[in-house]
């Protein structure tokens, strides 16, 4: 019998989904194995136009990692999720915009002017931005066009199934590989992951929750064994899916919630909010608003992971 | 004149493409790299606390 056809693919991303799957170590041998590998751009040489030339609903799996925020990354995702039977998507940026949908805090063409004309590290007189059409002296030279706002796979193509996780960690992706080739895959729609929170599967030491005042960490020596957020430390895991095995907390680092909402949670920072409302132990307008100045940044932490995929989406566009 | 495109360039951290120009004799007249992405970092960096950025940045390239 012919192996299953796999293809995985990176969009907005930076690469370590790729390398997740590739710290399955020797399981890797395994997955090659198992599956036909039809596309993977950073380790085999297949080219977008044998993807276009395969038939329909080919592809019996598809990995796909990174958001979507350009025209070429849309019309990949469409072309995948033609050729494919089952999509997933694989890591935070394909599942909640990621890191890549902190972009949803500005503007591309915000970005392109920091980028190409005022990053002190540039050296860019001719004052050059990308053109989506350039010509040349031999011809042409085309570049997909970036969007302002920075989106989920699902909000693109229809996807089976997702697998959380900044990047995913190795025992969901075998967990995921073992579901798929024991035909035990779970209902369409099913995240590959715990339906607990973290700070469920968080075993530091918790306390009744009583802050006074939230520290930065330059601010605080923090007790390794006890739940950080109890020692005033803004800590993601109340409004964060688990299954991620604690590797931030472990590391005396808090959560940043790379899993998403855990299961009925429709906007991970809002449940933060409520979750760090209840905790906080001030009276009267001075306490509250001397509390809302100890969290700096609270936006880009609340979603720092999950901008694409919340409730806000983006920064309102300031009309030109 | 004629075109090769190598789309997408593999087995490197990153997006890329080729776009080789062919003379009429078939040889190589000219060859572009084109980088068809593009996140935004060091705008998106902006007005995140420097502690978070040890988190933030890695995930330039995780490779």
């Amino acid at each position: 019998m012919a192996k299953p056809k796999l293809a995985l693919y990176w969009s907005a991303a930076c690469g370590g989904c790729d390398v997740a799957i590739l710290d399955t170590n020797e399981k890797i041998l395994d997955i090659a194995n198992l599956f036909d590998i039809v596309f993977w751009p950073i380790a085999v040489d297949f080219k977008y136009h044998h993807i276009r030339a395969i038939e329909d609903k080919s592809i019996d799996l598809c990995l796909f990692n990174g958001a979507i925020r350009s025209t070429e990354q849309e019309e990949i995702a469409k072309l995948f999720r033609e050729k494919s039977k089952v999509m997933v998507a694989f890591g935070a940026c394909a599942c909640f915009g990621g890191i890549p949908a902190l972009a949803n805090f500005t503007s591309r063409d915000e970005i392109l002017q920091t980028v190409y004309l005022e990053a002190p590290s540039n050296s860019n007189e001719q004052k050059t931005v990308p053109l989506l059409r350039t010509k040349v002296a031999e011809g042409e030279l085309e570049l997909p066009e970036l969007f302002d706002t920075v989106l989920t796979l699902e909000q693109v193509v229809p996807v089976e199934y997702f697998v959380p996780g900044c990047p995913p960690p190795v025992d969901l992706i075998l967990k995921l590989v073992d579901l798929f080739a024991s035909g035990k895959m779970p209902p369409v729609g099913a995240m590959i992951a715990s339906d607990k929170t973290c700070c469920d599967e968080c075993d530091r030491i918790k306390e009744e929750k009583k802050i006074t005042r939230f520290y930065r960490p330059h601010e605080i020596i923090t007790d390794p064994k006890k739940c950080l957020l109890d020692q005033g430390i803004i800590c993601c895991g109340p409004a964060t899916r688990g299954g991620c095995g604690m590797r931030c907390v472990k590391a005396n680092m808090p959560c940043r919630g790379c899993f998403g909402p855990p299961p009925g949670v429709v906007d991970q920072g809002t449940k933060l909010v409520s979750s760090i409302a209840s905790i906080f132990q001030g009276d009267g307008t001075e306490a509250i608003n001397k509390m809302v100045e100890e969290i700096v940044d609270p936006a880009g932490t609340f979603y720092r992971f999950g901008m694409a995929d919340s409730m806000l989406k983006r920064k309102r566009l300031q009309k030109s | 004149m004629a075109k090769i495109s190598i789309d997408p360039i593999t087995r490197l951290e990153g997006h890329g493409k080729i776009e080789i120009f062919l003379n009429g004799d078939g040889e190589v007249e000219n060859a572009y790299l084109q980088i068809p992405e593009l996140r935004g970092f060091e705008k998106f960096c902006e007005g995140r606390p420097v502690e978070e950025l040890p988190r933030i940045v890695p995930r330039i390239c995780g490779v």
